[in-house]
């Protein structure tokens, strides 16, 4: 397959752990992107285990598609030589290094420098045990990202995504999972013999709702990661319940309730265990979707005889349109500033991600992709990740939404599927 | 203690109540069901008693049997009601003979999944197949239908699980929504033989494909309704 080659010919491989997903970066963008560099950090320890932190921070200011981070031959010291990186058009340099001070800990230094102005922009000195190396790589990729930028980047946060896989001893496994937003560091939270669909975080990152399949029906839990509770289940009536999103407040949830047959969206609060009905239409009302201030939902609705894309003010109780272009156009998330939708459009007989600009209407195709499934919006904003389908496996992909400049993420066996991105760590 | 004569009437009865519903619909159906067969055809259903020999009982059946044995005589008779099969009791309400209920129980499971397979022609599942983005039922499928409707109707015991499915296009919970609707929609023509109690409707959306694949044949196969007895 001529495409398989073009991923092959372009792929950088990351050294994985077990079951992480590995980065393939498809389409680099020429456009546009701010470049840096980001020499090796230096090691100064005794033991040989090391983990690359440099390298770790390019590949996620990479993925973003802001910038172009390479590294360097040498290591970067003191006496940075600026007219050699002016000389190579670079606009800043990073370097840094890891101080063993005692079997566990580590003081890791990090310098950001201006090439042009020959300034220091930041520098830090952090304490951390050797398991938080990675969270701290990603925390200075956001710090990097925001001085260089003066906007936070998304790279301290998490994903949580399904796994399909089929193995010896259990036959088809399903897994929710949850891992650093590069895929590594992948934990599961959930392991099911049957379906599991529909992952989404609470704002607070302190939960995650789901549907599952372990009843031989769909139905929403929710559950708190790693915590050793029971999956609480919410309500259902007579068919299925589905779809969950929080509300920013982390107190509500609206979820697709079957009821005599008719699927519509209800607001569930936890606290008093009670329902409302958002809507009332006959035909099929899904996917709702909460606005970034909890007024509003963006939902699915085949009521005009075609599946689109519908905003419900929660105040007003308005229903209004959202798209007008295409016969297919659902499962929109509203972008972190609420002006833009993300959400599934159809292409012929292609679905992929599209970006809606609620106010203009303007819909914006962004792949080329057959099957496209579930896109989501980074923290910041800046990046989509979604499931595309490459072989009949389900991948997760990145877009960037500075240059388009697409990132896919491997699984080595299986397939993985609904991504989600959490909000920043606190 | 004619119990037999009750649960038969009682047969005759419910069959007469399907009787008069259909004649109820309309012209719509009236060419496509014949009512008076079920009644007859109950009629016959048990009248016959044949032994079977023990080390005829496939392994299934013998696992069947242990469990039959392990149940008390309460659940063996509340079982054997639902099937409807006759039993006798003595002056005290006791079960007579507990054995003879064990081996007409088996018998008529045996009897009942063999039916259901003829019927489906396939091990018990029957698939009713979809248009793509679509629960209408056309003619042809409400044949299909109302024979399952009159099946249920001969065999009273018989519950029927409607399990709704989607092809890959589209969302994932767009589709789980359209099984459901597809499942709701073979249900619905199944609700004017007064069989609601009897179904049971769920959807697994594209989450099941019967055939993997992202062409128009897999996607065929996928938008589909499974009919499954019980």
């Amino acid at each position: 397959m001529k495409y398989f080659k073009f991923i092959l010919l372009f792929y950088i491989l990351l050294s994985f752990s077990a079951n992480a997903l590995l980065e393939v970066n498809i389409l680099k963008s020429k456009e546009a992107a701010f470049p840096i560099v980001i020499a090796p950090f230096e090691i100064i320890s005794d033991s040989s285990e090391n983990i690359d932190i440099a390298k770790i921070i390019r590949d996620d200011l990479n993925r973003s598609g802001q910038f172009n981070a390479l590294s360097s031959d040498a290591l970067v010291g003191n006496q940075i030589d600026f007219d050699f990186w002016k000389e190579h058009k670079k606009d800043a340099v990073v370097f840094g290094k890891v101080e063993q001070i005692s079997p566990r800990v580590y003081n890791v230094y990090i310098y950001i420098y201006d090439v042009f102005s020959e300034k220091s922009l930041y520098q830090k000195k952090i304490t951390v045990s050797k398991t938080g190396f990675r969270r701290m790589a990603h925390f200075l990729s956001d710090k990097i990202h925001y001085v260089l930028l003066g906007q936070k980047g998304s790279f301290n946060t998490r994903l949580s995504y399904v796994t399909v896989t089929d193995e010896d001893d259990r036959g088809r496994t399903y897994r929710l999972q949850i891992s650093d937003s590069d895929g590594f560091n992948p934990q599961t939270v959930v392991r099911s013999a049957n379906p599991i669909l529909s992952p989404a975080w609470s704002k607070d990152q302190k939960k995650l709702a789901y549907v599952s399949f372990k009843n031989n029906r769909s139905e929403v839990f929710i559950i708190t990661p790693f915590m050793k509770t029971i999956p609480v289940k919410l309500p259902r009536f007579d068919g299925i319940a589905s779809s969950p999103s929080w509300h920013p407040n982390g107190e509500n949830i609206a979820l697709t309730i079957s009821k005599k047959g008719n699927k519509d969206i209800y607001l569930y609060n936890l606290k008093s265990e009670k329902l409302k009905r958002l809507t009332t239409n006959l035909s099929i009302d899904t996917e709702a979707s909460f606005s970034p201030d909890g007024k509003s939902i963006a939902f699915t609705s085949n009521r005009t005889g075609q599946v689109q894309v519908y905003i419900k003010n929660l105040k007003t109780g308005k229903i209004s349109r959202a798209t007008f272009e295409g016969s297919y156009n659902a499962k929109a998330v509203f972008s972190p500033d609420g002006r833009d939708l993300a959400l599934i459009h159809r292409v012929g007989k292609d679905y992929r991600v599209a970006l809606l600009d609620i106010a203009s209407r303007d819909l914006t195709v962004m792949t080329r992709n057959k099957s496209d499934e579930s896109p989501y919006f980074s923290p910041n904003g800046g990046m989509i990740i979604f499931s595309t389908n490459r072989d009949n496996m389900g991948i997760l992909s990145i877009i960037s939404l500075h240059n388009n400049q697409i990132v896919e993420l491997l699984q080595k066996t299986g397939e993985v599927r609904e991504p989600t991105w959490s909000n920043y760590s606190n | 203690m004619s119990k037999k004569i009750l649960l038969l009437s009682s047969v005759i009865f419910l069959s007469s109540c399907a009787a008069t519903n259909i004649s109820e619909l309309g012209d719509k159906f009236l060419d496509l069901i014949n009512p008076s067969d079920a009644a007859t055809e109950q009629a016959d259903l048990g009248g016959e008693e044949t032994l079977v020999a023990v080390d005829e009982y496939s392994d299934a059946t013998i696992t069947e049997i242990e469990k039959l044995k392990s149940m008390s005589d309460g659940a063996l008779i509340e079982r054997a009601i639902a099937k409807g099969i006759d039993f006798e009791l003595d002056a005290d309400g006791n079960l007579i003979d507990r054995d003879k209920l064990i081996e007409d129980l088996v018998e008529n499971s045996e009897a009942l999944a063999a039916l259901i397979d003829e019927f489906t022609n396939n091990g018990g599942t029957f698939i009713l197949y979809f248009s793509y983005d679509d629960s209408e039922i056309d003619e042809e499928s409400t044949r299909i239908i109302i024979d399952h409707a009159n099946f249920m109707q001969d065999n009273p015991s018989l519950r029927l699980r409607l399990e709704g499915h989607a092809d890959e296009r589209g969302t994932r919970e767009y589709n789980l929504a359209l099984g459901e609707n597809r499942a709701l929609s073979v249900k619905e023509v199944l609700s004017l033989y007064n069989l609601d109690d009897r179904i049971v409707v769920i959807s697994y959306g594209e989450e099941l494909p019967i055939l993997v694949g992202s062409n128009e044949m897999a996607w065929e196969e996928n938008r589909r309704v499974e009919f499954s007895y019980y």
